[in-house]
């Protein structure tokens, strides 16, 4: 009986840990939209025995007065991942790069961002790679039943500003850009 | 081999201080200090690439990778280290001359001694400078220890090749 209180003990002390830390740690996964119009490909090499990168993105809406709500977050560990981002809203894409060393113990994140709203109908393709302590993010836009693509300009939150925002919503909402 | 560059620059840092070297405090102090430093260098070289473009580039380039808040941690078993530091790229560009200035602080970590500059100590200052159609001079002043990663990145936005924003936990 004492054996079997102590085990359970240990379980629910275990499940109230895991969902302690699962609150704590602030992320969650990104549900996608259905459009499934972001396919992003990733290559993350260390370069080193010693060290790891890993690589994920962080998804946030841009509301019109340019606050961002955090929506969840993709994980980059497979070499293509498609995700779906709400068409014709502004969302704030954050891509992160962690790495760690095994030999200094040592650890560090470096964070890319941009704003992004893609169009309905249009496919994105993301190339997140870092490769010799160099990461690079580049977002192409293809349009529909076409294989013609643009790169997509930067663009971070700096640069929003609430009317402009708001104006691109409507011509978005009136005519595509 | 990283930690014992970066124990030898903090040493490094504090003879320089210790020695009553005032840190300089605007980019044309820097472009003057960096020669005669013990920890710092002038390299120049020509990239085969317009005026223009290397100006465009350090314009995109340098406030996108570089406007950054880097936290790190380091551990063993007798500490735990967390250094924060901000990097502030200013980039300014005119027909004869792009000029890329780095400046970082440390907001958690490292206890700063002697004057800072507004924005931050100045770490890299490179001049770009049309030679002719088709070709650019690059006067970098970079530290001459560390920082590696850093100085590769700026030197790949000048030649063009492998432009990407450099990893600076490194």
């Amino acid at each position: 009986m004492n054996q079997h209180f102590a085990r359970t003990s240990i379980i629910l002390a275990s499940l109230w840990t895991a969902a302690f830390l699962a609150g704590c740690s602030g992320q969650k996964p990104y549900q996608n939209t259905p459009d499934n119009n972001l396919h992003v490909r990733t290559t993350a090499d260390s370069g080193s025995w010693f060290s790891s990168v890993h690589a994920a993105v962080d998804i946030h809406r841009v509301t019109i007065d340019c606050r961002t709500e955090y929506e969840g977050t993709v994980q980059l560990s497979r070499p293509t991942i498609d995700v779906g981002i709400p068409p014709n809203r502004w969302s704030r894409l954050v891509f992160v790069f962690s790495s760690s060393s095994f030999l200094g113990n040592r650890s560090g994140s470096m964070t890319y961002e941009t704003l992004l709203k893609p169009r309905s109908g249009y496919q994105y393709q993301v190339k997140v790679t870092y490769k010799d302590d160099m990461y690079n993010v580049v977002v192409r836009e293809t349009q529909p039943d076409d294989s013609t693509s643009r790169e997509i300009e930067h663009k971070d939150l700096r640069s929003c500003q609430a009317k402009s925002i708001e104006r691109s919503r409507v011509t978005s909402n009136s005519s595509p850009r | 081999m990283k930690r014992l560059h970066r124990v030898l620059i903090a040493m490094v840092g504090v003879i320089w201080i210790s020695g009553c070297v005032s840190h300089p405090q605007t980019p044309d102090e820097f472009r003057k200090a960096v020669p005669s430093a013990f920890s710092a260098k002038v390299e120049t070289f020509e990239v085969d690439r317009p005026f223009n473009q290397v100006a465009n580039t350090f314009q995109k380039m340098g406030p996108n990778c570089l406007s950054k808040t880097i936290k790190t941690t380091s551990q063993t078993r007798t500490s735990y280290q967390v250094i924060v530091t901000t990097y502030r790229p200013t980039v300014l560009v005119t027909p004869k001359k792009a000029e890329l200035h780095v400046q970082f602080h440390h907001d958690q970590g490292v206890i700063g001694v002697g004057k800072e500059p507004e924005g931050g100590y100045y770490l890299l200052v490179a001049d770009a400078s049309p030679v002719n159609q088709t070709k650019t001079r690059i006067d970098l002043y970079r530290p001459s220890m560390g920082h590696g990663v850093l100085i590769q990145a700026v030197k790949n936005w000048a030649t063009g090749d492998n432009v990407g924003c450099p990893d600076l936990t490194k």
